[in-house]
């Protein structure tokens, strides 16, 4: 054994569950998918005590990248609390002892996520691993695998933009409500998994690594720090995020904390009236307290 | 019997941080020396990446014979391995493998021992991602057709190789992405 794990005293899993063999294969492809912002690098992704699309790929990011001394936040859908968060949060504080989690965005070192990213900034001393269900933006116009890798080489986009112009055709607007394609350093285009378009202007020029690791489609991908990241859009049709104002042109606040600068859920009542609230719960916890 | 610390897999999630970082923000110097006790860079980032996954090529000899076993790293030719271990003072003399337009990932890393990093007469501009602006980044002890060399290999992104410098206990990448202009100590 090349890579020796230490004993643990009742624990019969090694650190962190994958063997250090699995974690190697994750590495090796990890610093090539930093080297290459934006390109899917494949590996060798295995099987997880859950099911595929529960987050695996993220896991096995987050399994390789983790140390005794991190501080991990798990979110799912911007909460700390969802039965997805809890799980992934329980599975891994058994696997890893000496591991310290938090709902926290500030103080944590490490953060795995399902569709968002905190509303507060990511710093140059935290990593986001996203989990993706499909990493390829190229599969809506192209079934081939052999093909899409040629367009991506080829920084070939055209169909892609085609794409969005016939919803321009068709809506006066660019469809895409999660997924956005956003281009990388200016060459590959990426899913930036189902996160809202409100968080991809985060992934522009962000202090934090941004990792994405797809389980089942066996892919890991990066925005490295001080990357451009830009969403695909048209110069006379520019990228927009969500609008949350109400009929009257009023910036709709969060229910819970007043907040009028976050990202919100809309919740409808049995009435059927509509209700807003902020979808990062430690956001909201944060803009609570402060009030 | 004692394990000598690079091969105990704690220690080597610590130096794989440390990769993360270094390839994360290009010509930021990472000093791994709290990690490794007395083994030298090289030898600990090769511990952490190699398996028998992976393919390890050593044209200019730096990898002790007992070390070999312990990597499990397939050996192959400077021309094809996805690692090629090389000393910073000898011109290169290889045609690393870049990858191809599918499969760029196919292009090598670089492993590649210098007399120091973050200091020396060798001083460089860089850019690119993982920078925010410029970055200056000094070495000492790299020839400078390491240099010309990489900007052919690196000229057609996504092909490239990632080069990652040493000294005894520091470490340093430039990732194919990343633009560098030499300011001084180019001969």
């Amino acid at each position: 054994m090349n890579a020796t794990p230490l004993t643990q005293g009742g624990n019969a899993y090694n650190f962190g569950f994958l063997d250090e063999y699995a974690k190697k294969e994750v590495r090796r492809a990890v610093l090539k998918a930093i080297a290459i912002p934006g390109y899917q690098v494949p590996y060798a992704s295995r099987e997880m005590p859950m099911g595929r699309g529960f987050g695996t790929g993220g896991l096995q990011l987050t399994l390789a990248l983790i140390g005794p001394d991190e501080v991990m936040k798990v979110i799912d859908q911007g909460s700390d609390d969802s039965v997805n968060a809890v799980n992934l949060r329980q599975f891994i504080e058994m696997t890893c002892p000496g591991v310290s989690t938090t709902t926290k965005t500030t103080g944590c070192t490490l953060i795995q996520s399902r569709h968002r990213i905190p509303e507060l900034p990511l710093t140059a001393q935290q990593i986001i691993v996203l989990q993706v269900p499909y990493p390829d933006p190229l599969v809506v116009v192209e079934p081939s695998e052999d093909k899409r890798k040629t367009m991506h080489g080829e920084a070939d986009y055209s169909r892609l933009l085609v794409k969005l112009y016939e919803d321009i055709v068709k809506f006066d607007e660019i469809t895409i409500s999660h997924r956005y394609p956003t281009r990388i350093n200016g060459h590959y285009v990426i899913d930036p998994s189902p996160i809202p378009r409100w968080d991809v202007p985060k992934l522009d020029d962000s202090a934090a690594l941004i990792l994405f690791g797809a389980g089942r489609e066996k892919k890991i991908y990066a925005v490295p720090p001080h990357t451009r990241a830009e969403p695909l859009a048209f110069s006379d049709v520019p990228f927009r995020v969500e609008d949350f104002r109400d009929g009257a042109g009023q910036r709709r606040a969060c229910a819970r904390c007043g907040s009028v600068d976050s990202f919100l859920d809309e919740f409808v009542a049995d009435s059927g009236s509509k209700t807003y609230q902020c979808s990062d719960s430690d956001w909201c916890d944060g803009v609570e307290a402060s009030a | 019997m004692q394990t000598e610390s690079i091969w105990r897999a704690d220690v080597q999630q610590r130096v794989f941080r440390e990769l993360v970082e270094a390839f994360s923000r290009p010509g930021e110097v990472r000093d791994l020396t709290r990690w490794i006790d007395g083994a030298t860079a090289q030898r600990a980032v090769l511990a952490t990446l190699m398996d028998g996954e992976a393919t390890l090529t050593d044209p200019h000899e730096q990898i002790a014979a007992a070390d070999w076993p312990l990597l499990q790293a397939r050996r192959g030719t400077p021309e094809s391995a996805r690692y090629i271990a090389a000393v910073g003072h000898r011109v290169p003399d290889f045609q690393p493998a870049m990858g191809s337009l599918e499969s760029p990932e196919f292009g090598a890393t670089l492993l590649i021992e210098v007399a120091a990093v973050g200091n020396g007469a060798l001083s460089m501009d860089l850019d690119g991602p993982g920078v925010s602006g410029r970055r200056e980044l000094r070495l000492d002890g790299l020839h400078p057709d390491w240099l010309a060399r990489r900007m052919d290999w690196v000229s057609g992104f996504p092909l490239g190789v990632d080069l990652l410098l040493f000294d005894a206990k520091r470490i340093v990448a430039l990732p194919r992405t990343t633009r560098v202009a030499i300011t001084a100590g180019a001969v």
